[in-house]
């Protein structure tokens, strides 16, 4: 597969969430506001990209029988590395107690693992890792679509700065987890309209 | 080679585990510094909001050093108390001592125990006075800051944090500014038991009349997460009764 491949097609054509279905639940728990999604899209990039790096250079010495372990491992560590450099910034701070156990969970989310099974142990470092970085862009441009419609009909605002007018009534119904799921539907339906090869005869 | 020997395998996995243990607990300690003054701040923001000195999202935005700033320009005294009220050792004000979460658990099994413990009080300058409440609620502990009037018993403000409980049920104790409004101008009867109660069905306040007991309306939904705030408020409160008894009985 080429490079460019690699890079583009998880962020449209091969989308983790849209076209795997993979991470969902975050995706629904995480887009309330766009400062959370963004931070949780970087903190998916980075230990998707990451993790998948590590273990493509190790790929040729992991024993087969104890792959997933050594995988959890890799990625369990990643994992906390990015909790804790997030707990040390004041700015990050107050984002990551947010988040609470999303970004403890992001060790669940199906991408990375899924994307150091079918990718990283199987291919060389560099495109690992720019598979890796890729899917975790992919995840994290639906996300942030999800969090722009929800935060600015939920809370009228982006990024935290008003941009409603002030008579604006906040939709509660937008906060909640199911209108997300209404919108990653929708989202769904828009890129499956666009490529037809998606449709299921 | 074979990598598939067992002898590899027990090899190769301990290696990985030693060496991600220690890239762990090395990035763990050169954080710690950073980490834990931001739960200083995150603390002493939880305190200043039960106290009514701003809202939550006004201290996010100062930043930590504001914080800490307008901390040292209210508080006026803070101590900790044992059982009969009586101080035990006063906190450094210069250092703007607080009591971690971690220190809070370690208390909260003496005061669960109904005795040896020394707890924080934090009195301010403008005579409210903000104490701790620490208890277990649905997944994890859940925590938060009382504030009272002068006279010891009405409550002023309350602020409520908690480390997993659930989102948009739970999790409402520290997102619902309602449901924090709920405790303010209700009073704490310390010489009752219980001290505080979160019930079903607990304070009719929308005719406008506000009843003014020791109840409060729990969450819809979150009945495990209210009894756990309950109990904690409950067991905190009692173990404070000797503190706000003496106080009250000097003032007499």
């Amino acid at each position: 597969m080429k490079l460019k491949e690699t890079i583009l097609d998880p962020i449209f054509k091969s989308n983790p969430i849209t076209v795997l279905v993979l991470g969902i639940c975050s995706s629904l728990a995480v887009t309330v506001t766009m400062k959370g999604a963004l931070v949780m899209a970087l903190s998916v990039m980075a230990v998707c990209g990451i993790s998948s790096l590590i273990l493509s250079t190790l790929r040729n010495t992991i024993p087969g029988r104890v792959r997933i372990i050594v995988q959890l491992v890799v990625v369990a560590m990643m994992v906390i590395l990015v909790d804790q450099i997030l707990k040390s910034f004041e700015a990050t701070f107050p984002i990551d107690k947010q988040l609470s156990v999303y970004i403890s969970l992001i060790i669940t989310n199906c991408i990375v693992m899924g994307r150091i099974e079918a990718f990283a142990l199987g291919n060389k470092p560099i495109p690992s890792l720019l598979d890796g970085l890729a899917n975790g862009a992919g995840y994290g441009l639906v996300l942030l679509i999800v969090a722009f419609f929800r935060e600015l009909l939920g809370s009228g605002t982006l990024f935290g700065l008003q941009v409603m007018p002030a008579g604006y009534v906040t939709n509660n119904l937008v906060i909640l987890p199911p209108f997300a799921l209404i919108l990653l539907g929708c989202i769904v339906w828009v890129q499956r309209s666009i490529q037809k090869d998606l449709q299921e005869k | 080679m074979n990598t598939n020997s067992n002898l590899y395998t027990v090899i190769y996995t301990t290696v990985i585990v030693v060496v991600v243990a220690a890239v762990l607990a090395f990035v763990s300690q050169s954080l710690k510094g950073k980490q834990d003054a931001n739960e200083k701040a995150e603390t002493i923001s939880q305190m200043l909001t039960a106290g009514g000195f701003g809202t939550k999202a006004e201290f996010q935005a100062m930043g930590n050093a504001k914080v800490l700033e307008t901390y040292g320009n209210e508080i006026e005294e803070a101590f900790t108390v044992n059982a009969e009220g009586a101080k035990v050792a006063d906190l450094d004000l210069a250092g703007k001592e607080v009591f971690s979460k971690g220190q809070l658990k370690a208390q909260n099994y003496k005061v669960k125990d109904g005795e040896g413990y020394a707890i924080p009080v934090f009195k301010f300058k403008n005579g409210i006075t903000v104490v701790p409440v620490y208890g277990a609620g649905l997944w994890g502990p859940v925590w938060g800051y009382i504030a009272f009037e002068a006279d010891g018993k009405t409550i002023h403000g309350a602020y409520f944090d908690h480390e997993s409980e659930t989102a948009g049920l739970g999790a409402k104790i520290k997102d619902d500014p309602e449901f924090q409004a709920e405790f303010v101008g209700e009073e704490a009867w310390f010489a009752q038991t219980p001290v505080f109660a979160i019930v079903k069905g607990g304070a009719p306040k929308e005719d406008g009349k506000s009843l003014v007991d020791n109840q409060i309306d729990g969450i819809t939904g979150a009945t495990m997460t209210s009894n756990g705030l309950n109990e904690a408020i409950n067991k905190w409160l009692a173990a404070y009764a000797g503190y706000f008894g003496t106080a009250k009985a000097e003032e007499e």
